[in-house]
């Protein structure tokens, strides 16, 4: 009886493993390349030009008949990088996969290849590298370039009697609230802005780089390598999120992204919201009149200055482990995305990024907001994001969470600040 | 007997493997990874009980644990109560009974994170205008505080359970004998008499199954604290299994995580077993 159990067992174990072991044969037959044939796995997380990249992949495949372009999509945010995880963990590993930036390098590493010798490592705008340069590799490509800042709807403005053109500090920018907010009436609004405070990335991330920014000499790498994060903007920051709150929708920890963005942004309820480039096509969906010719943007003011942050959201990385033959066409993959012609014309028009790249023909951007911000870019009126070289987990989780604790209440400012500080000295020592 | 012992075993070997596969393995690889360093990519060295012991300081999970237990507690006896109400109201001799029954088990057949986001919709957006019209003031600004997001996830929890709860009421509320009843309604027991000292420890056996149903799911509740506050505000509504979740996949420390789980998967088993063990004491046999 016990060793029938036993032989029963094993015998299940021994089925489980040939599981495990056909998965992978097959996985590295069709990475290995081995003949004519070379297969390059793409695991990338952008939802939104599903569609459009394989279309491109197709096209690169015509072009390169021994090439085969494999695409997988799988959706943002966390996700992404669990499922990444997922896939590192269970040996399926693809040759081209997205990381955000310096954090993730840290648990990558082994599996990164330089691609320092890549035309568009070469061509890449000044800046969009810096993110993951290490001992003198480049350690990825930046997909575009995203901004963000005030979004705001030029109606509600000019019937208020506010030229946005005029706002160039947070005094302005105060005033011109205040005055929306007593024409609220008329303006058949519901409030000036709608703080979506649920959102811990808008608030914890992208507001606070705004102004954290400075202290790591709007540089990622500073940032990332920070021992200690000494806030020198802090009061600025408590201003810029009071203003927004009491001026907001409520209530505030309970508004999300799509309240915020759909419901009340999209529909002429609200004045000005913080979004980024990314909400054009959710509100050109809505109302595409307003999409085209009713919104514009404006930096996030920090005292007097308005700079426009600027960063790049992802980058792609080619596996290191892969065949070398692959990693080799993997790169001439990327490479023909961003400088051919073919590959120009679809990342401005298909993908309708903002390049990251030099020889971009930039009167093609396709929309108002990606054209306002590469022109800040242009001229250098930026901050970088210093958010994706945050401690992991610390925008969100910390930041985020006590800013919301702040703005119900239950928290002093000087207690969210400590807090946040005390959690960034916590993971970095 | 040898061979009804073979084809015993071979019967069973397709739970088995299942089972084991999807199980067993993967719970002894998860103790063995709550020893080390594990960060879900990167080789992994062993570090004893260091995992443990962090956690013990980790205010964060302390926090969670506390609020599953709270919440636990709320919904396991709200849902009986309802469900033994439901089965009740069912079992009687109301009309539409059978349509009745149907309706209260639907919520059930709804996934946990849609369910999330209606009762979503309805605490945000439904209270808040019924609130606004009416002027009440607590039905405004739902799942914005602990407050309401504690009781807002006891009723999601609630309307999904109850009705399946239900179900296992009904069962045993259909198997207790009439003539018994009828025996003490003519010795001159009232309604709430008859339900006290012959429904009650009858359906004893229901209890001990619903309580341990209902306890060991609001202890291990995902998607609906998911989609319905997804741990806001300021994380004070998320439960154990989100705060686990959190650590292995935002957090990247798959190991620490893994601490997490098997401390979680202890406590559970513990509450489980023991009330299990006490309820069984009680039941009395026909």
């Amino acid at each position: 009886m016990f060793k029938k159990k036993s032989l029963l067992l094993s015998s299940a174990l021994f089925l489980g493993l040939a599981g495990c072991s056909t998965g992978e044969k097959t996985e590295s037959g069709s990475s290995g390349g081995g003949g004519d044939q070379i297969t390059v796995d793409i695991f990338q997380y952008k939802v939104e030009f599903k569609e459009q990249f394989e279309e491109l992949a197709t096209d690169y495949e015509e072009e390169n008949p021994g090439v085969k372009i494999n695409v997988q999509t799988l959706g943002g945010g966390n996700d992404y990088m669990a499922a990444l995880k997922a896939k590192f963990a269970s040996g399926e590993e693809p040759d081209i996969f997205n990381i955000y930036g310096a954090v993730d390098i840290e648990q990558y590493r082994d599996r990164l290849a330089d691609l320092k010798d890549t035309k568009a490592a070469g061509q890449a705008l000044e800046g969009t590298l810096s993110g993951v340069e290490q001992e003198g590799e480049v350690l990825g490509l930046p997909f575009n370039q995203e901004g963000y800042g005030l979004i705001y709807n030029k109606e509600i403005f000019e019937k208020a009697g506010v030229d946005p053109a005029s706002i160039k500090s947070m005094e302005d920018l105060t005033k011109a609230v205040k005055t929306i907010d007593s024409k609220k009436e008329e303006l058949k609004i519901d409030a000036a802005f709608a703080l979506p405070a649920k959102e811990k990335w808008v608030t914890g991330n992208h507001a606070a780089s705004a102004f954290l920014a400075s202290d790591f000499k709007n540089d990622v790498l500073t940032a990332f390598e920070a021992k200690e994060v000494p806030f020198t903007n802090g009061d600025a920051f408590k201003e810029y999120l009071d203003l927004q709150n009491k001026y907001s929708v409520q209530p505030v920890v309970s508004l999300d992204y799509s309240q915020q963005v759909e419901e009340l942004f999209s529909t002429g309820r609200v004045a000005m919201i913080q979004q980024g480039n990314w909400i054009y096509p959710t509100v050109e969906q809505m109302d595409p009149e307003l999409a085209e010719s009713g919104i514009g943007i404006m930096p996030i003011p920090l005292n007097d200055e308005m700079k426009m942050p600027v960063g790049v959201p992802n980058y792609w990385s080619v596996n290191k482990k892969a065949d070398e033959q692959v990693q080799q066409a993997a790169a001439d993959f990327l490479d023909w995305m961003y400088i051919s012609d073919t590959g120009k014309e679809a990342v401005l028009t298909q993908f309708k990024f903002i390049p990251a790249y030099e020889g971009y023909d930039t009167e093609k951007i396709s929309d108002p907001l990606s054209k306002e911000i590469y022109k800040y870019s242009e001229e250098g009126d930026t901050t970088a994001w210093v958010f994706p070289s945050y401690p992991i987990g610390w925008g969100e989780n910390v930041l985020g969470a006590n800013i919301q604790k702040y703005l119900v209440g239950e928290a002093t400012w000087e207690e969210t600040i400590k807090t946040a500080q005390d959690e960034w000295a916590k993971a970095r020592n | 007997m040898k061979s009804k012992d073979f084809s015993f075993w071979l019967f069973l070997s397709p739970a088995m493997i299942g089972l084991g596969l999807v199980v067993l393995i993967p719970l002894l690889y998860g103790f063995y990874y709550s020893f080390t360093d594990w960060d879900g990519v990167n080789q992994t060295e062993f570090i004893g009980m260091r995992n443990y012991i962090n956690i013990l300081s980790d205010q964060d999970f302390l926090y969670s644990l506390w609020f599953t237990f709270k919440f636990s507690i709320v919904s396991v006896i709200v849902i009986n109560v309802m469900g033994l109400g439901l089965a009740m109201l069912v079992t009687s001799y109301i009309k539409s009974k059978n349509i009745l029954r149907t309706i209260f088990f639907m919520p059930n057949l709804i996934g946990g994170l849609i369910l999330g986001f209606i009762w979503q919709f309805v605490f945000t957006k439904v209270f808040d205008a019924v609130g606004r019209m009416t002027g009440i003031g607590w039905l405004q600004g739902w799942l914005s505080d602990t407050q309401t997001g504690f009781w807002g996830m006891v009723i999601l929890m609630s309307w999904q359970m109850a009705g399946y709860i239900m179900i296992i009421y009904i069962a045993y509320l259909e198997n207790v004998p009439k003539d018994l009843l009828e025996a003490a309604e003519i010795d001159g027991a009232n309604a709430i008499q008859r339900f006290r000292n012959i429904t009650f420890p009858l359906v004893a056996p229901a209890f001990t199954v619903s309580l341990f149903l209902t306890l060991s799911n609001a202890f291990k509740i995902y998607d609906q604290n998911l989609s319905l506050t997804n741990g806001g505000p300021f994380n004070s509504t998320t439960m154990v299994s989100m705060d686990i979740v959190d650590t292995a996949f935002k957090m990247n420390q798959m190991a620490s995580a893994q601490a997490k789980a098997v401390i979680f998967f202890m406590i559970v088993a513990i509450i489980s077993l023991t009330q299990v063990y006490i309820n069984k004491k009680r039941e009395v046999e026909m």
